[in-house]
């Protein structure tokens, strides 16, 4: 067997963990993009309502009657006098524009809410979220409020996305590289038996205790594979083995034969035609396992080339009986047809032929001289029972399950002729009709039934 | 005969030509599928022995390149290839028959003799009688001089085979292949058993012109009908 260098099962974690790094700091990023939209979307809307608070409170000073100028603009002065530090400020601009009261600098700004712009300080820029109410005397009242947390929050943006980002791709990265590494540490243990399977260790098998979940599903699928395989190797071994035997005894007597051949000196004409003539024999049986195999394998691998039709049983089997009837008479049996259905099969008739002039040869060479054999079809539903039963001594039941694999025999089986492959074409023929061999006890003797799909005759 | 055996291997190439000149045969051997195709160019032959795995190029095309030239000559197939539809490959070629190797020298013969004969005209449909024996398809019955039998259909396939085969040795494998129909080898003597049927049934008759060929087959002999 070929050995393939055990490789070290060091978990190669790589790439994936950068990707899976990257992918998340991006995810990070979206996330934070949209948590600081909704926060300034929130403060906009807080700063808008108190706008709305306070003018409204202005324009309530009439008191129910329309409020006049002069009473705005003199409550501006009386809270300008009042406040010494405030986020929020009045302006009152007349009807031509001019400002009356407030100390903002601002151009007038349209109705409604609306951003504007002003010296703070007298040197930078800065802006403030404004509500322009039109009074009744056609002076428009404007209460600024400088959305300082909004800018601080816009300020913040980018180091705060960035940092995010930076943070959720380590995470990312060191969460990955965990993750995968437990995943590789897990499949170095399937990678490890794999290994020594390949190196000719049939009955390695992947440990499940430490795995659960996935894993161990997946370990105990493999292990059932592995154990199918092994299985496999090993029937395919014992069929070697046994070929290897049923060759070894006709090439025994072949060698022994040609040996006493050779010893015969020219007088010994007649013995020397009888040693070529056993030689010959043996060369045959030889040739026949080797025929069989072919066929074996021929119909198994599907290679055969189908004739396939539709098989009307009755005549087929009349045929046969016909046709084996001489051969167990010669032993002192015979073969009778009992109840035989009009069904029809699909498939080779060639092949349910040789399957049942097997199962008619089984009976001849296999059971005692004078065993009776009886070949009946019977409809059961779709499918049809055809059956081969003999009155011989029958099989042991765990003979019966053995007899169908390549080379094996009934252990009682009253001679060792033919390819030891008889059945086994039956149930490779029976498995390519898609049909179903069951050997029972018929109580006394052997029934094999044959169940095969029936088909529609057809015209 | 004049025959043309063509095989690569030298020991069985030898084989075949000794086996064939001993059964009264003049046999010349190429051992190319190029030689084979001079050979026949040169002088024709009766049928041809032609194996299916030859160095140069394969039977399959050298049957191609004989039935191209308007030769009629009937071959028989060798080949290592014995599944059923390598067969059926090689008939469909244009081989007339077709033997697996390893086979028996009388197959072989009996064989290239039937191939050849077939080939000489002789309708399937031709009456059955040989001499005084004859057959009636309708009623599955054999008749020798006023006396007749009813036959199971094996056994009057079997005869009805021997005597279109009259004075022809038909080997077992043939029977199963031309009265069965059957592509599997049988590991009970079905042929023998069936043939001792039939023969019995003849010399009810009074007939018996069935004789056996120890190891080889069976030959209806036709002056034992008379």
């Amino acid at each position: 067997m070929r050995l393939t260098r055990v490789a070290s099962p060091s978990p190669r974690v790589g790439r994936l963990a950068v990707r899976v790094g990257i992918a998340f700091a991006i995810a990070m990023a979206v996330v934070g993009l949209i948590g600081f939209i909704v926060a300034e979307r929130w403060v906009t809307h807080r700063i808008d309502v108190s706008l709305r608070e306070h003018a409204a409170k202005y324009l309530a000073l009439g008191g129910g009657a329309p409020v006049t100028d002069a009473a705005v603009a003199a409550r501006i002065e009386d809270w300008q006098r009042r406040k010494v530090l405030s986020e929020r400020t009045y302006v009152l601009f007349g009807s031509d524009g001019r400002r009356i009261a407030g100390r903002l600098d601002i151009a007038v700004p349209p109705p409604g809410l609306s951003i504007v712009r002003f010296r703070g300080g007298g040197v930078s820029v800065q802006e403030g979220r404004a509500l322009a109410t039109r009074l009744p005397s056609g002076s428009l009242l404007v209460v600024v409020q400088r959305s300082q947390a909004a800018t601080a929050l816009r300020a913040l943006l980018p180091q705060v996305v960035l940092a995010i980002s930076l943070v959720a791709s380590l995470l990312g990265i060191i969460a990955t590289w965990l993750f995968a590494h437990v995943i590789a540490r897990r499949l170095a243990v399937a990678q490890r038996a794999a290994d020594a399977i390949a190196a000719g260790d049939l009955s390695r098998r992947i440990p499940t205790d430490d795995l659960d979940g996935m894993f161990a599903a997946q370990a105990e699928a493999l292990n059932r594979m592995l154990d199918r395989m092994e299985h496999l190797v090993r029937a395919q071994r014992l069929f070697s083995s046994n070929l290897a035997h049923d060759l070894r005894s006709p090439l025994t007597r072949l060698r022994g034969t040609l040996r006493d051949g050779a010893a015969c000196t020219v007088d010994d004409g007649r013995t020397l035609a009888t040693t070529f003539e056993r030689a010959e024999r043996e060369c045959a049986a030889i040739i026949g396992i080797f025929d069989a195999l072919l066929r074996l394998a021929e119909i198994e691998s599907g290679q055969h080339p189908t004739a396939v039709g539709t098989v009307a049983l009755r005549p087929l089997m009349e045929d046969i009986a016909d046709t084996m009837e001489p051969v167990l008479a010669d032993r002192g049996g015979r073969v009778t047809i009992g109840r035989l259905d009009d069904a029809c099969v699909q498939g080779d008739a060639d092949l349910i032929n040789q399957m049942l002039v097997n199962l008619l040869e089984n009976v001849a060479t296999h059971a005692p001289r004078g065993t009776r054999a009886e070949l009946s079809a019977t409809r059961d539903g779709d499918t049809v029972v055809v059956t081969v039963r003999d009155d011989g001594p029958g099989l042991a039941p765990e003979d019966r399950v053995r007899v169908t694999r390549p080379f094996e025999r009934g252990a009682a089986s009253t001679d060792r002729r033919g390819s030891g492959l008889g059945l086994a074409i039956v149930q490779a023929i029976v498995r390519f009709h898609h049909g179903h061999l069951a050997l029972r006890d018929a109580a006394p003797g052997l029934a094999v039934e044959i169940r095969l799909p029936q088909a529609r005759a057809s015209v | 005969m004049q025959l043309l055996v063509v095989e690569d291997d030298p020991i069985i190439g030898e084989q075949i030509v000794a086996g064939l000149t001993r059964v009264g045969h003049a046999a010349r051997l190429a051992t190319t599928g190029s030689e084979a195709i001079r050979l026949l160019r040169e002088e024709a032959c009766d049928a041809m022995v032609l194996d299916r795995m030859l160095p140069d190029i394969t039977g399959l095309s050298v049957i191609d390149h004989v039935r191209r030239e308007g030769h009629a000559t009937p071959i028989l197939m060798l080949s290592a290839l014995g599944s059923v539809k390598d067969r059926i490959e090689g008939l469909e070629t244009g081989a007339d028959d077709y033997l697996a190797k390893p086979f028996d020298m009388d197959e072989l013969a009996a064989r290239v003799a039937s191939i050849a004969r077939r080939r000489g005209g002789r309708s399937e449909g031709a009456r059955l009688q040989v001499g005084r024996l004859h057959l009636d398809p309708s009623g599955h019955q054999a008749w020798f001089r006023d006396a007749s039998i009813v036959l199971n259909r094996k056994q009057y396939s079997l005869l009805a085979h021997l005597m279109r085969n009259a004075d022809r040795l038909i080997t077992r494998s043939m029977l199963l292949e031309g009265v069965w129909g059957y592509s599997f080898a049988p590991t009970t003597n079905i042929v023998e058993s069936n043939m001792s049927r039939l023969r019995t049934a003849l010399i009810g008759l009074g007939c018996d012109p069935i004789e056996t060929q120890r190891g080889a087959g069976y030959v209806l002999r036709s002056e034992r009908c008379a």
